[in-house]
């Protein structure tokens, strides 16, 4: 029933044992940051050729040669934004290519090389790519895919969401020459904003809300999904939420205080293709008095579009017409 | 340390307090040596009525405003009442549920392990558990949470009846051996879910599901944790033999009882209790390790006098890292499984560095 006396030393050790190993790892974790962050601009300075220029990115400059035949995409949204231009990518990441990205699903055509989190860096040293691109979730491994060949960053800056797309797009219609198609896409980009925006400030304040597993978290402007308040105008119904990648866990009874006059969903679990039971979660007693159940307001936006593609032109072009297709439409109460 | 008082009939000395509430039982006989036990049941009392107000406190915490005045007053009261009855109270029943049958699984575990650090989250129970919710998120994810919990229960059974498979196919000859292979078989079933939401691009998911969590606690979508609370009953009710149990299996076997039976009947509790909160509200981590350890320094190790202690405070140590969670960051959250993790992770280094000096 008792352990026994000299089992605590023994415990105690297998515990301090543990501690230092969870040490170790954290202290040499970080180095793996700094080493090649060092690296970066002597990349930037040493290869590339003549032919090559050098673009400007989230983590520094990187010669990238004028001719690029072979291109390895880390990021859904620059996939998206290349496949908008009009550029043929050859490598991607991941397996899951929701929406506008299904072509890229075939991996015969479009080779894989890992995922977004995890680089396949044997098959990358293999492939020897003209050019790899990162952003979003695989920013955290542009030091070692930059250390195999000439990569560049894709900004994620969720605080100048707008700014940042565009930002994104005209850097890669700069490299690879497709300033005239990037300029129209943004044009009309921003002219469908401003359309948008005259209506959405007068029709009430919204809320932006992921589930997952679930539970709930609710995003505010600033955040990955600010987008809709800072630039579609939509009025917070949360003002004090501050950004946060991963939101600000909520209950029923948050919602409830809240009462947004609009409810925007996205279905986490939806979006990774693993059904989803947002409808679930929120259909409860607490959520149908909020004024965005009662008139028929409870938006649930294209999940893959909004949680996975995030920032690629299209996608925010799409996210956009979603917001503007429901917005157009006349009240209509729904709910039973 | 001692286990106190096998000798007298420990039925007769604890009747009346099977629950949280305290309460009044004249017939306290405290023949058990050590000076702790005589004051038990008044400390009791204390404690009970201690985790009764953290749990009126936690009626009024929360993102819409209630109050007892606005309870109280005729206008302007129904948001209130709705907030309270559809939201707080299950809340509130909710932790305490989970709290008093996790503690109480622990301290069966512990004891049947004959072990102080074993719990349900050390023994592959719980792994299983949210194995089965994996299973059922990738095959079949519209399932409601009902379904879903009884497959996480099946699941949840079948990893410890391979538990109790494998302890009786090897040679017990050290008490380690058990939570070894709980360790062990956890460790299993936790890659296989780890490698399996790996694969499904899962993982974030599993993170949400596993970190205990009652902000999607409503009426309607907890009442599963009283099916653990009838658990943690039936424990009281067979209290004795678990404390038989816990003094060894020659002990149990010559005053006539089956040992693996008791065994049997022991992990069944805990896998369904520990299956029920994982699906319900997630996993709590600590609560059955700390608890009973606590507990057993202030009342022993007889599980009939010990069990009321532990649902107690085990209620205790919820309500209390809830509202934590609650308040720090009004009006979001911290997941109570997060802060239970904190506190827990304290309270055990506290507890080991203490015992550890005091025995030497």
């Amino acid at each position: 029933m008792s352990p026994s006396p000299q089992r605590f030393p023994l415990l105690l050790a297998a515990l301090i044992g543990v501690a230092a190993i969870g040490l170790a790892v954290y202290v040499l974790r970080p180095s793996e940051a700094p080493a090649p962050a060092g690296a970066a601009p002597e990349e930037a300075a040493s290869p590339g050729a003549g032919a090559g220029r050098p673009i400007t990115h989230a983590q520094g400059s990187t010669v990238v040669a004028a001719n690029l035949k072979e291109v390895v995409v880390f990021d859904l949204a620059a996939l998206d934004t290349l496949d908008a231009l009009g550029v043929e990518v050859q490598g991607v990441a991941g397996e899951y290519f929701p929406g506008q990205l299904a072509k890229y699903a075939d991996a015969k055509k479009y080779p894989r090389f890992g995922t977004l989190f995890e680089p396949d860096y044997e098959a990358i040293h293999a492939a020897r790519p003209d050019l790899v691109i990162t952003g979003g979730r695989s920013s955290a491994r542009y030091a070692k895919l930059s250390a195999i060949a000439p990569t560049i960053d894709q900004l994620t800056d969720d605080a100048h969401y707008l700014d940042t797309v565009v930002g994104n797009t005209e850097r890669l219609a700069s490299v690879f020459g497709k300033e005239e198609r990037a300029r129209a896409l943004i044009e009309s980009l921003r002219q469908a904003i401003s359309d948008l925006k005259q209506t959405t400030a007068a029709r009430g304040r919204g809320l932006i809300v992921l589930t997952s597993g679930g539970r709930m978290s609710a995003y505010g402007p600033g955040s990955r999904f600010g987008v809709l308040h800072e630039d579609f105008g939509i009025p917070p119904a949360a003002p004090s939420l501050k950004a946060s990648l991963h939101g600000e866990a909520i209950g029923s009874e948050f919602i409830l205080e809240t009462n947004p006059d609009w409810l925007f969903v996205i279905d986490r679990d939806a979006a990774i293709g693993e059904g989803g039971g947002a409808q679930r979660l929120l259909d409860n007693e607490l959520v149908r008095q909020t004024s965005a159940w009662k008139q028929g307001q409870v938006v649930y936006l294209d999940p893959a579009n909004t949680y996975l593609i995030g920032g690629g032109i299209q996608s925010v072009r799409r996210l956009l017409e979603q917001i503007s297709d429901v917005y157009a439409k006349p009240r209509q109460p729904t709910a039973p | 340390m001692s286990t106190r008082s096998p000798d007298s009939p420990p039925h007769l000395e604890a009747e009346g307090f099977a629950r949280s509430e305290p309460a009044p039982s004249p017939a306290v006989r405290s023949r058990a040596p050590g000076a702790t036990a005589g004051g038990a049941l008044p400390l009791l009392a204390v404690a009970g009525l201690a985790v009764l107000v953290l749990a009126g406190v936690s009626l009024l915490i929360g993102v819409s405003h209630v109050s007892w005045d606005a309870l109280l007053a005729p206008q302007e009261n129904h948001r209130a009442v709705q907030v309270l009855v559809i939201s707080r109270v299950p809340r509130t029943l909710a932790l305490v549920l989970a709290g008093m049958s996790l503690a109480v699984a622990g301290l069966i575990m512990q004891m049947l392990a004959r072990n102080r650090f074993v719990e349900p989250f050390t023994a592959g129970t719980a792994e299983s558990a949210s194995l089965g919710l994996l299973a059922v998120t990738i095959f079949a994810p519209g399932l409601p949470i009902l379904a879903r919990t009884a497959v996480a229960a099946g699941f949840s059974m079948a990893g410890t009846a391979l538990f109790l498979l494998i302890l009786r196919r090897i040679p017990l000859r050290s008490a380690l051996v058990v939570p070894i292979v709980g360790l062990v078989l956890g460790a299993i079933f936790d890659a296989t879910t780890t490698f399996f939401a790996y694969r499904f691009s899962l993982l974030q998911s599993l993170m949400s599901w596993t970190t205990g969590d009652f902000s999607s606690v409503l009426r309607g979508r907890y009442e599963l944790l009283w099916g653990a609370f009838v658990l943690t009953v039936v424990a009281y009710v067979v209290a004795d033999r678990f404390t038989v149990a816990g003094m060894g299996e020659a002990f149990t076997t010559n005053l006539g009882l089956s040992h693996p039976r008791i065994l049997a009947l022991g992990l069944a509790i805990v896998a369904m209790v520990t299956a029920v909160v994982v699906a319900t509200v997630g996993m709590i981590p600590f609560i059955g390790l700390i608890v009973p350890n606590l507990v057993s320094l202030i009342v022993g190790d007889n599980a009939r006098r010990s069990i009321p202690w532990v649902a107690v405070m085990g209620a205790g140590f919820v309500l209390v890292c809830d509202i934590a969670g609650r308040v720090v960051r009004q009006p979001y959250e911290i997941p109570v499984g997060t802060v239970a993790g904190v506190v827990g992770s304290l309270l055990f280094l506290h507890l080991l560095l203490r015992r550890d000096a005091r025995v030497g």
